[in-house]
């Protein structure tokens, strides 16, 4: 059997690159892309999620062609991995029942409603981290890292610098379905993932590696001998904390491995960004950070590098990439628009050219990761984008009235045999649908997800 | 700051609203035998024992009937890892605004039960060890941690001075005695990471370990044994010296405290009232009174409210803050210097203000930046903390005034009462009121008593935000919205008529809800939990002595440490 399909992919994979060179592309990037036909029936490899505050302005959103998913004024700069993208028009996010924005960015990932108590959070995990679970536990995919968050610019506004349901969108794969807040200082993420591959640090890299090592072997002690002690409920506080630690002992045991691949990004001068820039709100009596808002695109790349080359260097299989909150309230210097996200919304009236200019600015931010993850080559003539499924997405779709209607969501890559070049249109259907479509391109085949009511049965032709 | 975006959870709530009637069902069912011991009866070996004194240490003599004893062990919120690396080690970096914020739980995101752990915390635990380390271990630092540290000269004399530093800070960062030998793990690693580090550096290790050890981040309790008791045990000394001290200060023990607790005298329910008597003179408490109105009260946001500047051209960030100071200097002076009662904070007829926040209001007389005391008189249409600027635009989240918001406050937060959040079809129904379809916010929101749906629940929000009506969204006096004389009065189904604020205030004052409330919302802080209905027995105790104290707030405070809630421990580790 193995030999017949092998045949049988080798013949197809000549018919389609044969007719692909009257379009004279590329002979190599075009096995590449049939690699992932093959791919198809085996599971995805990675996951990425990446969150953009404040819906779009659907008009000019939607591509005029269902085969060309960068034919819009928003998405034009996607063009140049249009191949890789599958727009997906007609979700509606029904799920989102809550507070305006908050039930947006929670259900985005989980299908689930904002609850009520406690901790106004969700009712279900986040698929990334569903994902995760099911990449963890088979020891052959482990990753040091389970998964990794990363966001610029988060907990604007009202959440003052602190987790809150208005930033949330990743929660964990447990009974508490503890909220899960992102990285967000770029140099603090670099030392953690890379400081030991990096050329430019002071040569003590695995020495202060080797310290920690010992500290927390110590520390693990403690917990377990301190747990014995406990009561049953005490007991399983303090086995959740000294499960965790030895996660983050483990991935300082494993390390990061250079391989041809992985190799440390090119560290990023981020002077004048301040990571934690809400919590000192409330000192200065202002709201706008210029400095670090003049940042957000420099930051936002250089996190895209290290999302990118953590998954290069098989640290995580799963990551979270997120554009500030549902609050979005920074400025835009590099566009001249000296409001915030929000007042563009609705705050100020909706703007619809200046929301547009924003959404268009995150389409071109958006080609640089796909970019990023075609270039890296997991296995000759397989990009790490084809083994992955990329989740573009916001809480909202229509700004001034918060409607979660038609919902601005793109998948991307190749993973599980997902396929691109294409927008499908599914007429209204709920989005958990296409929760439960990622979740079957990881091979895990369960056929609804988060809250029952919203759930139809997988979406059809997601893999052509 | 979560309390302001979020409700109290409806078991919170629930579970406060149903101690009074838990109370009741408790005494009818236990007789005599349940008494803990107190009457005189003796009690422990060597001062072990609580021993009653003149001060009952089961509550009210109506309420003798020993209840549910619950301790969760806590874990140092942010706020608390602040303080005591603060203290311990004189390190003011706050690192801990690092880590990632709490879960609400009982509002003030101390909550015992809500506490959970992700990785990033984990990493933000070695990270905040490390940068806290690597301070105290720095040249012109490293001698206060032991003066050996600054004349070691061999190998040998390295291993006893990291011995020494390890004897004497390892208790009070874990906050207890260390066990025989127990010194030896730390030294262990001190050495080993010598091999490759300076001396300095190694040291630093060992604080990284000792701040990382769950002897720091939690509290365990343990206890001791009550003489004649199998169900409950009372904290040992060192406990309870932890107890009183995050309590006050939200920090870890002082020399005092330790020294208090080593010599027996926390044993007492006198003993440990002496000692909680000079915790709250110290200004360390106040800092944690504080903190506790910040999250109770509507004020941490206030420099970020967005306002139409058009509309609202006279209000900006600074003034923000500014009503934030004012409501927080209030208190801190009404509690510390002045008469100090809940219902007093209601009635007071002066304020505080600076030269800048005084013309904000169009108060005159006042210069410079400190704020001060103003008298108000009547015609301000002000005293008391609900007339306070920050207290009516905190809750408003638009450039529209909203009763619904602020009267939801006022009932959840300083009445206890459970409004459940709307679901389903009713959710469906719910949406903001167009700004522009009536002339005033009573006419906007007029669905809410016309349709029985919206009537059921917001009966009993929206009565107390129409008596805060003349508050615009930025705090001003108005007698008119759009051409329309402001009707401000109120009919509440708990409370009974009122028109405009300073009546409802009153009205306010008076309730023995408000008062309860105020001690349940201070319990729940102060324990760090949320108290649970088979609790009530020391609910009461703690309601009846603040009642007693003419409902005095540092009263109440000092009656937190009377309760059973905070003299006991369960027996069997939970």
């Amino acid at each position: 059997m193995k030999l017949i399909g092998k045949l049988k992919l080798d013949r197809r994979t000549m018919l389609r690159g044969a007719g692909s060179i009257a379009i004279a592309l590329p002979w190599l990037e075009i096995m590449g892309h049939d690699k992932l036909a093959h791919a198809a029936g085996t599971p995805a490899k990675r996951f990425l999620s990446v969150y953009q505050p404040g819906g779009t302005v659907l008009d000019s959103f939607w591509p005029s062609s269902n085969t060309d998913p960068s034919s819009s004024p928003i998405l034009t700069p996607l063009a140049p991995m249009k191949d890789r993208l599958l727009v997906l028009k007609g979700l509606n996010m029904d799920c989102a029942v809550g507070e305006q924005h908050q039930s947006g960015i929670i259900g985005f990932l989980t299908g689930s409603n904002q609850t009520g108590s406690p901790g106004d959070y969700s009712s279900y995990p986040s698929i990334d981290q569903v994902i995760a679970t099911r990449i963890q536990s088979d020891m052959t995919t482990r990753k040091p890292h389970g998964s990794l968050q990363f966001a610029v610019r988060w907990a604007t506004g009202k959440s003052h610098g602190l987790l809150s349901p208005i930033n949330s969108a990743n929660f964990e794969d447990s009974k508490q379905l503890t909220p899960l807040p992102p990285r967000l200082d770029p140099q603090q993420i670099f030392d953690d993932l890379f400081g030991t591959l990096a050329p430019d640090m002071d040569g003590q890299a695995q020495a202060r590696v080797d310290r920690r090592k010992s500290v927390l072997d110590y520390v693990d002690k403690r917990y377990v001998a301190l747990s014995q002690r406990l009561g049953a409920s005490d007991k399983a506080k303090l086995d959740n904390h000294l499960t965790k630690l030895r996660d983050i002992e483990m991935a300082l045991s494993q390390g990061v491995v250079g391989t041809s691949i992985c190799k440390a990004p090119t560290r990023v001068d981020t002077k004048g960004y301040n990571p934690t820039t809400g919590l000192n709100s409330s000192d200065n009596g202002s709201v706008v950070d210029e400095n670090s808002d003049e940042m957000i695109p420099t930051v936002g790349k250089f996190m895209m590098d290290m999302m990118v080359m953590a998954m290069a260097c098989d640290l995580t299989s799963v990551g979270h990439f997120q554009w500030t909150d549902t609050e979005a309230k920074h400025t835009f210097p590099w566009l001249n628009l000296p409001n915030h996200h929000h007042f563009y919304q609705h705050d100020g009236g909706f703007q619809p050219v200046q929301c547009q200019q924003i959404a268009t600015w995150y389409s071109q931010m958006h080609l640089y990761l796909l970019q990023a993850m075609q270039g890296v080559e997991v296995a000759p003539g397989v990009s790490m984008l084809d083994e992955s499924v990329v989740f573009f997405g916001s809480e909202l779709a229509h700004p001034p009235t918060h409607e979660k209607k038609n919902m601005p969501f793109i998948l991307a890559g190749g993973g599980g045999g997902l396929k691109g070049g294409r927008m499908l249109d599914f007429g209204g259907k709920a989005h958990n649908n296409l929760l439960v479509s990622i979740l079957n391109l990881f091979g895990d085949t369960r056929t609804s997800y988060g809250h029952a009511q919203y759930n139809s049965g997988a979406l059809a032709g997601i893999t052509g | 700051m979560h309390a302001l975006t979020k409700p109290l959870s409806a078991v919170a709530l629930t579970g406060v609203l149903a101690l009074f009637a838990g109370c009741t069902a408790e005494i009818d069912k236990m007789g005599p035998d349940s008494m803990i011991s107190g009457g005189g009866s003796s009690n422990g070996v060597g001062g072990a024992g609580v021993t009653a004194g003149t001060t009952s240490m089961v509550g009210t003599p109506s309420c003798m009937a020993a209840t549910a004893v619950k301790a969760p062990m806590r874990r140092l919120t942010r706020f608390e890892y602040n303080n005591t690396v603060r203290d311990l080690l004189g390190d003011t970096t706050s690192p801990a605004n690092a880590f990632p914020s709490e879960e609400s739980g009982n509002g003030f995101g101390n909550d015992a039960e809500a506490q959970d752990v992700v990785p990033a915390l984990i990493e933000q635990y070695v990270g905040a060890a490390e940068k806290v380390a690597a301070a105290a271990t720095a040249t012109d630092r490293i001698g206060s941690l032991a003066p050996c540290a600054t004349q070691v000269t061999d190998s040998a004399s390295e291993t006893a001075c990291a011995k020494t530093i390890a004897e004497s800070f390892t208790p009070k960062a874990w906050r207890r005695a260390l066990a025989a030998g127990e010194s030896d793990g730390l030294v262990a690693l001190f050495t080993s990471i010598r091999a490759k580090a300076d001396f300095a550096t190694s040291v630093a290790a060992m604080l990284e370990a000792i701040l990382q050890s769950p002897e720091f981040l939690y509290r365990p309790e343990f206890g001791v044994a009550v003489s004649g008791r199998t169900d409950i045990k009372q904290p040992s000394g060192e406990e309870m010296a932890t107890r009183l001290s995050y309590l006050f200060w939200s920090s870890t023990p002082d020399d005092a405290l330790r020294a208090a607790a080593a010599a027996g005298e926390l044993a007492t329910a006198d003993g440990i009232r002496k000692q909680a008597q000079r915790l709250l003179a110290d200004p360390r408490s106040h800092e944690v009174v504080r903190f506790f109105f910040d999250n109770l009260l509507p004020i941490s946001g206030l420099s970020q409210l967005e306002r139409d500047k058009t509309e609202y051209p006279t209000f900006n960030a600074k003034i923000g803050s500014l009503m934030r100071q004012e409501t927080q200097t209030f208190l801190e002076q009404e509690i510390f210097n002045g008469p100090g009662t809940w219902p007093g904070i209601f009635t007071a007829n002066y304020t505080y203000v600076n030269q800048e926040l005084a013309g904000y209001y169009g108060l005159t007389g006042v210069t410079g930046d400190t704020f001060q005391k103003v008298m108000l008189d009547p015609s301000t249409h002000r005293g008391g903390l609900l007339t306070q600027a920050g207290i009516v635009s905190g809750p408003i989240h638009t450039n529209h005034e909203n009763p619904v918001v602020r009267g939801s406050f006022v009932v959840q937060k300083l009445m206890c009462q459970i409004i459940p959040k709307p679901t389903g079809a009713v959710l469906a129904k719910v949406t903001p009121p167009d700004p522009n379809s009536a002339a005033t916010a009573r006419q906007r929101f007029s669905t809410h008593s016309s349709d029985p749906v919206c009537h059921a629940c917001h009966q009993n929000m929206d009565p107390y935000g129409f008596a805060l009506e003349n508050f615009n969204v930025v705090g001003l006096w108005r007698d008119q919205e759009n051409g329309v004389t402001i009707d401000a009065s109120g009919d509440s189904p708990v409370l009974g008529k009122f028109n405009g604020p300073l009546e409802m205030e009153k009205v306010l004052a008076a309730s023995q809800q408000v008062q309860d409330c105020f001690a349940t919302q201070w319990m729940n802080f102060g324990y760090g939990r949320t108290l649970s209905p088979d609790e009530a027995c020391a609910v009461e105790s703690v309601r009846t002595k603040f009642k007693d104290s003419g409902f005095n707030v540092q009263e109440l405070l000092l009656a937190l440490t009377q309760s059973d809630a905070f003299l006991t421990l369960p027996a069997v580790p939970q």
